[in-house]
């Protein structure tokens, strides 16, 4: 089965499960822009918050390690980038090309900041319903005029339900291929075309199937609004994140 | 009570190829049906007219007495109708959230939508399962997830279009005996089929259909020797002349 990642709402009762979602999307908004501040001292403070936060959450440090899988070659990108393109004292030198002591530690600093961002997101994401998330989209989007909120809402929560069905698909679609013997067929063009055709015709089909059994279930525009309720846990937990955004500024 | 009243049904598609002709049917409320035929003998678009989903193009059907084009949400709260692909039918990200989807859309108030989301996944078992994301389920568990996401808008018909393909032994088990227990419930069950041996001992009538038309109408053990005659296979026990055994025994 595709499993997109591990990305994923693990069911808990920590208490940053029980915080209300437009809170969580602030404080990952605050968390990730002042990390951008952040310096060795407060990153260290930030990384052991953050870490504490998902243990806390019932996410394993193998699984905290795994999100970062693919994510590894993006800083290891960026590193390498900063260390060879900022000027300064040269530690490693060959030929024309130097790594200085000064991008090493602007890398560091960038790849650092970002892994700051993906724990947050980590944070969020393991700890908020996917539905919570597309409520507190539809509230966000609620108060301006012209913008079917509820829509969107609705079309936000298909692409999540869909995406990992549509990757089955593609692989059911690729493996009946493969027994048919299309990799011997080594023009790339062709190949897409033998796999993308079906793939579409039937993420179509799919899709009309689907419109029925909505309109099956009575689906409307008009429906049950979202519980989103704010509590003094979630006021008490916005003066925290403050605070912790304030020590990472000073 | 008669719950449905067919009165002259016929439908025409788009391509003008006729899909039902003067289909009368009136169905009692709490009976346990089974439409057996061929496929493309006009099952699933009959089915499809119960809850307004296709509308007849000539002809009425009345549900509780309401012609169903009156008020199509009513229609389709109170005829939920499990289709037979399950993966297609479910549009939550999490168990929970699909259940939740019909009950939502009907404008319940938020700790009603719970009540019944929990009420449901129990009778189906499934309250174990509420944080999981359907496509990691198994297809007998993603059948009694789409069952539930219909119980949660409380109707009183249950239409099941081919229920049982694609399942193994214990999916075909567990799915028959969600049936019977809800149809032991009071519900009125329609199963649409064209495998009869696995649900004929539990159906109270049996309506066999042949290019659009209801071909047959009556008690199942009275039409089980004429089903070969419509293309549909005598179950093996009816065959040796002995009686249709329940799947769930």
């Amino acid at each position: 089965m595709a499993e997109l990642s591990a990305f994923n709402f693990r069911p808990g009762s920590s208490v940053l499960h029980g915080l209300d979602v437009r809170f969580k999307l602030l404080f990952l908004v605050l968390i990730s822009v002042t990390s951008l501040k952040a310096y060795p001292v407060s990153l260290s403070v930030l990384t052991l918050v953050l870490v504490a936060a998902l243990l806390h959450a019932q996410r394993s440090l193998k699984s905290i390690f795994k999100a970062f899988r693919y994510l590894i070659v993006l800083l290891a990108f960026i590193f390498f980038a900063r260390a060879l393109s900022v000027p300064g004292s040269a530690v490693i030198e060959f030929k024309a090309v130097s790594i200085t002591r000064e991008g090493i530690y602007h890398g560091a600093m960038v790849c650092w900041r970002l892994v700051i961002v993906v724990l947050t997101g980590l944070a969020f994401v393991s700890t908020t319903r996917p539905s919570e998330i597309k409520a507190a989209v539809e509230w966000l989007l609620n108060p301006f005029p012209f913008i079917p909120s509820k829509r969107i809402a609705t079309m936000m929560s298909l692409v999540v339900r869909f995406i990992p069905v549509i990757f089955d698909q593609a692989r059911e679609t690729a493996d009946a291929q493969r027994a048919r013997g299309v990799d011997n067929r080594k023009n790339p063009v062709y190949r897409l075309q033998k796999l993308g055709i079906p793939l579409m015709r039937r993420t179509f089909e799919r899709a009309d199937k689907l419109a029925v059994a909505m309109e099956a279930r009575c689906y409307s525009e008009n429906r049950t609004d979202p519980g989103l309720r704010a509590g003094l846990r979630d006021w008490t937990a916005l003066f925290v994140v403050i605070c912790l955004c304030m020590f990472i500024v000073v | 009570m008669n719950i449905i009243e067919i009165k002259n049904l016929s439908h025409r598609f788009a391509d003008s190829t006729l899909g039902l002709e003067n289909i009368n049917l009136t169905i009692r409320e709490g009976t346990f049906v089974i439409i057996a035929g061929q496929n493309g003998s006009g099952k699933t678009t009959l089915l499809k007219h119960l809850n307004g989903l296709l509308l007849p193009t000539a002809g009425t059907i009345r549900l509780a007495g309401r012609t169903v084009s009156e008020n199509l949400v009513k229609a389709r709260q109170m005829v939920g109708m499990v289709f037979q692909d399950a993966d297609s039918q479910i549009v939550g990200e999490t168990v929970c959230d699909d259940v939740a989807f019909g009950p939502e859309n009907l404008c319940v108030d938020r700790n009603e939508v719970k009540r019944r989301v929990s009420k449901s996944l129990k009778i189906v078992g499934m309250l174990d399962f509420k944080d999981q994301k359907p496509h990691l389920l198994s297809g007998g568990e993603k059948r009694r997830l789409a069952i539930a996401g219909i119980l949660a808008m409380e109707p009183k018909v249950l239409v099941f279009d081919e229920p049982f393909s694609s399942l193994d032994y214990p999916g075909v088990k567990q799915i028959l005996k969600q049936i019977v227990s809800l149809h032991r419930s009071g519900h009125t069950i329609f199963v649409a089929a064209h495998d009869l041996e696995k649900v004929i001992a539990h159906a109270d009538r049996l309506v066999i259909m042949k290019e659009g038309k209801v071909v047959k109408d009556g008690i199942p053990s009275q039409l089980l020797g004429e089903l070969e005659t419509f293309g549909i296979r005598e179950p093996c026990a009816s065959r040796l002349g002995m009686e249709v055994p329940s799947w769930l025994n």
